[in-house]
Order: C-alpha cells, then sequence, then structure tokens
C-alpha cells in the first residue's frame, strides 16, 4: 500500500467508526466483495471514501443505505467496479510478489523461532560458557515444513478469495458455511498432520545468521513493493 | 416509472445536464432528476455513472468540506463535457423526433 493509499485508508478506517449497526453489515459486505475486485487498492480506498460519505450523509437525513444504494448491493458493487480501470498486469504481480513476500518473510521468522535448533542454539548461549558446549549455528529445513508453508500461503489467498467473491452470500445461510469452514479447518489440520508425519526428511540446512538475513531482505523487499501497489 | 433498460444511456447525458446548471453532489444530482420526473434515481444509481464521467474527463471534480465528515464530491462540466452533452441532445432530439414521426404517422 504506498503512502497515497494508507493515508485513504487510515482516513477511512476512523470514518467507518460512524456508521450505525443498522448499515454496518450491507456497508461491510460490500467494501469486503470490492476488496476482492480487479481494481486497484488505491480505487478501493476512493470508492469507499465515496461510499462511507454517502452513507454517513444518508444517516444524517434519516436514511439508510438501501434508500441510497437499492435493494441490490452487489449489482451496484458491479457497476461501480465496470466504472473503474481494471488493475494492469504490472500492479496484479507486485501485488502477487508482495503478498509473497510479506507471507514468506512472517512464516520465516516463525519458523526461526520455533525451531529445535534455535531452542537449543539459545540454551547453549545462556549455558553454553558453564558446559563448554560448541555453538550450532545451523537450522534444518523440512520437506514437510516447506510444504507446510506452501498449503498455509495457498490456503490464505484462496480463503480470501472465497470471502471477498461471496461476501453478499457469506453468513446468511449460517449453518451451511459454518459446515463447509469446518471440512475446510479440518482437511486443512489432516493435511498438516500428514505433512508432520511424512515429511521430515531434511531439504538442507542453512545457517541461522542468513536466514535472518533472508526473512530481513524479504520484508524489506515487502516494504518496497507496498510502495509501488 | 421509466425502466431501467430505457433510461441506460440517456441518464449519463441528464446527469451532465444537472451539472451544468452549477457546481454539485451526487445526492443534489439525483433530487434533481428526481424534480424532473427521474422517478426512482437513488444517488446510488448515478453513482457509477458519475465515476465513469469522471475516468473519461467529463466532469471536474473538487472534494469540499461537508457537515457530515468525509470530504464531498463537487461536479462542474469540462468543456468535453460540455461537447458530450451538446452531442447526446442532438441525438436525443434526432431519436425523438424519429420516434414521435413513426408514432404519429398513425399506419
Amino acid at each position: 500500500m504506498n503512502k497515497k493509499t494508507k493515508e485513504l485508508n487510515r482516513i477511512n478506517n476512523s470514518l467507518d467508526k460512524q456508521v450505525n449497526p443498522e448499515n454496518q453489515e450491507a456497508f461491510t459486505d460490500m467494501i469486503c466483495y470490492l476488496r476482492g475486485a480487479n481494481i486497484s487498492g488505491y480505487h478501493q480506498e476512493l470508492v469507499r471514501h465515496d461510499l462511507t460519505e454517502m452513507v454517513l450523509s444518508a444517516q444524517q437525513r434519516g436514511e439508510n443505505l438501501r434508500a441510497v444504494i437499492g435493494e441490490d448491493y452487489q449489482a451496484f458493487c458491479d457497476d461501480v467496479i465496470a466504472s473503474l480501470p481494471p488493475a494492469t498486469p504490472k500492479q496484479k504481480v507486485i501485488d502477487f510478489l508482495d503478498i509473497a513476500c510479506w507471507s514468506l518473510s512472517i512464516l520465516g521468522a516463525i519458523n526461526i523461532v520455533i525451531s529445535n535448533e534455535t531452542i537449543t542454539l539459545i540454551h547453549d548461549l545462556i549455558f553454553g560458557s558453564f558446559f563448554g558446549n560448541p555453538l550450532n549455528c545451523s537450522i534444518s529445513v523440512s520437506i514437510g515444513g516447506v510444504v507446510s508453508i506452501g498449503i498455509v500461503i495457498t490456503a490464505a489467498i484462496i480463503i480470501v478469495n472465497v470471502i471477498t467473491r461471496r461476501a453478499f452470500q457469506i453468513g446468511k445461510q449460517k449453518g451451511n458455511d459454518r459446515l463447509k469452514a469446518g471440512l475446510v479447518g479440518c482437511g486443512l489440520m489432516a493435511a498438516f498432520l500428514l505433512i508432520a508425519r511424512l515429511g521430515q526428511t531434511i531439504l538442507f540446512t542453512i545457517n541461522i545468521v542468513l536466514a535472518c538475513v533472508i526473512v530481513l531482505a524479504l520484508y524489506s523487499a515487502h516494504k518496497v513493493l507496498s510502495q509501488l501497489a | 416509472m421509466i425502466p431501467s433498460q430505457m433510461l441506460k444511456g440517456t441518464l449519463e447525458g441528464c446527469i451532465l445536464k444537472v451539472i451544468s446548471h452549477k457546481e454539485t453532489y451526487g445526492y443534489e444530482i439525483s433530487e434533481k432528476l428526481q424534480e424532473y420526473g427521474f422517478t426512482n434515481i437513488s444517488e446510488g444509481t448515478i453513482y457509477p455513472l458519475l465515476l465513469r464521467l469522471e475516468r473519461n474527463g467529463l466532469v471536474i471534480v473538487k472534494h469540499r468540506e461537508s457537515p457530515v465528515g468525509p470530504k464531498r464530491k463537487y461536479f462542474s462540466l469540462s468543456q468535453s463535457g460540455r461537447e458530450e452533452m451538446d452531442c447526446f441532445y442532438s441525438n436525443w432530439v434526432e431519436l425523438e423526433n424519429a420516434v414521435n414521426a413513426l408514432f404519429k404517422d398513425g399506419k
């Protein structure tokens, strides 16, 4: 998110609080649906700003969102999306790389922190001088670990995609949606357990300092890409 | 009530005409259109059209303070918007004449 978009996002977040509970659900559904649209982040925030102004003005007149938008919120959002320039292929590539770098930096950092070798290293750094243990600065990366990271990122992208595209349907049939969400959760859990059992083969080992440098480089790349998005 | 299918294509020209009177904002445009007999034209109906007019450079947008909180978008006509409005009206007159001639023919 570049500076201009971030500033607009900050303003919109504070204005959102003035939307009353009667309009909140439909308003959130519309913003959620727009988030999944093929338009730039800046246009998403611009539209969100305009919609917030429309809703707050309506509230002041004693009207609700339905009086302003009409019955079909999704059709309204589709009209809005069609009126805006679609995100360019360059923007899409930057967005994808931004998300990939950010996700990999977070998951990489988590994996470094929770790895057995890191815990042993911290232990040795504290007590090593007493027992004279040599420091092991390598952490091992297993096949399961790499596959798990891939699954986490792919599942997150798919889940966000489904939620944004079906913003107006999700939650309207509560039982059905909860069952589906439960099944997806169980499926993911089963996959992770299977991977943890079968994917223990070490793919490679890496120096912990180098691993930290890679994580920092990915995070820096995310910061740079988010300015371009 | 005018069917929405019939309104398509004419509403943009009418919005340009309303904006040509004075600098105005979405809700005021919808109110004005309703005064002229365009029933059921809400702010939500014209918002996507205003976005399109803005994208095509037919209107000039200025953000001004509003009593509600967020800045409100005010629209005025650009030179190309004025030309587009004139073009729409001459097309409309041509269409109106053709339809009237057909229906008044009596055959």
